[in-house]
């Protein structure tokens, strides 16, 4: 067991049983074990949305009443929602689907699983027993968010695998590798989004801070997105905003930005890193 | 003598408020040590700086030998802890929680978990969710006990456990001991640990009052006694026992005759009194240490302690 002076017990009972057995990842795969539920229904969840937006595409906006429906919407709202483009299948697919609905999804289930990861289970007072045992708190940081990134990754593949089935018979004509760059982009948005969670829960320790932390980095991006859209002017905004990051690149339509992919990623890890070293260096609260 | 769990001056202040204040506390190898108190005297704050959720203000603390911080989830897999507010939550049953537990704590034998489950008759298929208090106080428990750490601590371990499973768990507690392993353990009824404990250490308002083995505790207690004297009225008979040394509070049953007191400490005066008289009823209670442990609380805090 150790090479410190052994204890009597350690002679006893611990000499007995013999062996230390680790087991990999044990936190890691509690917390996919224990939302295997909530993953299902956010998967039905996923599936409803895209099976009731992506199949009107060929009665609605390749249609020139759609196109007159938008003409007739004020500008800004168009800018605002980024609905330029309806009338393409990668177009369509981004503004119903990954710029608005699957967005909304996805972020609501990244704001919660990354509030749920340390400060939901600190504020219900499940944190301090398994912080109790043999883990150390950056562990717990790391391992819960891989197993968020690993949720929203199943979410994102489930997507992209939805929508490469449907897309000749809703006339969407999209390429499979630029929907899985669209995935990718969306995974990494949200992913920022839950670190955010994560790691203002690491910090604070408090649900209320972590959910506005990861809500509010989520809506802010949309928001300034939906701003910078409507000038030239304003264009150099978009650089602040990860949903730009995301989706400026039109995935869909172009392919993965790999740059901002990595930009994404990058930032959701050192979130997370960030979190596991605040949450070793306060005390966990009953 | 090696020493469990040492602690040294040591104090945890959130703001200006002192949950802990300058603690010295020894816990011998092999022993059974109880930290008594009331509700926010410190117990549950020694029990978890001991286990590194919270980091002490100054002084220092040593478990099995190490610092908690720098021991690290080496030394807790050597620990069972269980938490004095205790909520296991999911709907995962109690087994599929404890084989969780083990793959983050020490090894368990082969057999452990059910020998346990079966001695505090807890069934281990139902979820966790719907078990009641006194069941996840069990759960909680068995998580403690199951992988035979070298030292246990227990925060309020008897509380929601019915008065069979007390006995059952403090029984645990003899074996635990017998094995060479270590209990620190709180309550705030000393009833509940005076049959077990070694030490007691009680605690007001993140201090140490007093640090005593249960039998010294016994001799300084108080006890109530009843006595029947034949040939004496009322008033005669509590004007002879007011002269006796320790004792106080008599009253003079109407009915019976017979006269209640209580003794705080020595005894012997009083028996030496009334062997003058013709003795015709004698009763000494078990002394009560819950009283001795409020007389020294002092009776302002005596209403927080429940």
């Amino acid at each position: 067991m150790s090479t410190e002076a052994p204890t009597r017990a350690a002679r006893g009972r611990g000499a007995a049983t013999g062996h230390t057995r680790t087991s990999p990842l044990p936190l890691f795969r509690r917390a996919l074990a224990d939302s295997w539920r909530s993953l299902i229904a956010w998967s039905i969840g996923i599936a409803a949305a895209i099976a009731l937006y992506l199949p009107l595409y060929p009665s609605l906006a390749a249609t020139s009443e759609m196109q007159s429906l938008i003409d007739s919407l004020p500008p800004e709202l168009i800018n605002a929602l980024g609905y330029y483009s309806l009338a393409t299948g990668a177009g369509y697919t981004q503004s119903t689907f990954y710029g608005l609905i699957g967005f909304l999804l996805f972020t609501i289930a990244a704001v919660s699983w990354g509030t749920a990861a340390v400060a939901g289970d600190e504020e219900s007072g499940s944190l301090e027993l398994t912080l109790a045992h043999g883990v150390s708190r950056g562990q717990l940081v790391l391992e819960r968010s891989a197993a968020i990134a690993v949720r929203l990754a199943w979410l994102g593949l489930w997507a992209s695998a939805l929508i490469i089935a449907i897309t000749d018979s809703a006339e969407l004509d999209l390429e499979p590798g630029n929907v899985l760059a669209a995935s990718a982009a969306l995974v990494g948005l949200t992913l920022v989004t839950a670190s955010v969670g994560v790691a203002v829960g690491a910090i604070t320790g408090r649900k209320l801070y972590s959910t506005a932390g990861a809500a509010g980095v989520a809506v802010l991006g949309y928001a300034i997105n939906a701003v910078a859209n409507q000038t030239p002017d304003l264009d150099w905004l978009h650089r602040f905003s990860p949903y730009d990051w995301a989706f400026g690149g039109l995935p869909l339509a172009e392919g993965a930005d790999p740059g901002a992919l990595l930009a994404l990623y990058g930032i959701a890890a050192a979130l997370i890193a960030v979190g596991a070293i605040a949450l070793g260096r306060r005390d966990v609260s009953p | 003598m090696t020493l469990a769990i040492e602690t040294s001056a040591l104090t945890k202040r959130y703001g200006s408020t002192t949950a802990l204040d300058g603690m010295d506390l020894a816990v011998p190898e092999g022993s059974i040590v109880g930290m008594i108190g009331p509700n926010g005297a410190g117990k549950t704050t020694t029990m978890r700086l001991l286990l590194d959720l919270i980091r002490p203000t100054s002084g220092t603390a040593r478990v099995l030998g190490e610092d908690p911080r720098s021991g690290g989830p080496t030394l807790r897999r050597r620990i069972g802890f269980l938490p004095g507010e205790l909520r296991l939550e999911g709907r995962v049953t109690g087994r599929a929680m404890l084989r969780h537990f083990e793959r983050i704590s020490g090894p368990v034998a082969p057999g452990r978990i059910d020998e346990l489950a079966d001695r505090f008759g807890l069934d281990l298929t139902r979820h966790v969710r719907k078990l009641s208090k006194g069941n996840k106080q069990k759960l909680g428990l068995v998580q403690a006990f199951m992988h035979s750490p070298p030292l246990l601590v227990l925060d309020e371990p008897t509380s929601g456990l019915d008065p069979l499973v007390q006995q059952e768990f403090l029984a645990m507690l003899r074996e635990v001991r017998a094995n060479g392993q270590t209990v620190f353990l709180s309550s705030h009824v000393l009833s509940e640990i005076e049959q077990v404990a070694d030490t007691v250490a009680i605690l007001r308002a993140g201090r140490i009052v007093t640090v005593s083995d249960v039998e010294s505790l016994r001799l300084t207690a108080v006890r109530r006694v009843r006595l029947g004297v034949r040939g004496m009225d009322a008033a005669q008979l509590v004007t002879a026992l007011a002269a006796v040394p320790h004792v106080s509070g008599i009253r003079v049953d109407a009915a019976t005759g017979r006269a209640h007191l209580t003794v705080d400490g020595d005894i012997d005066p009083l028996i030496k009194a009334i062997s003058h008289y013709e003795v015709t009823d004698l009763i000494a209670e078990e002394p009560d240490l819950e009283e001795s442990v409020l007389g020294l609380y002092g009776t302002q805090e005596a209403s927080h302690v429940d």
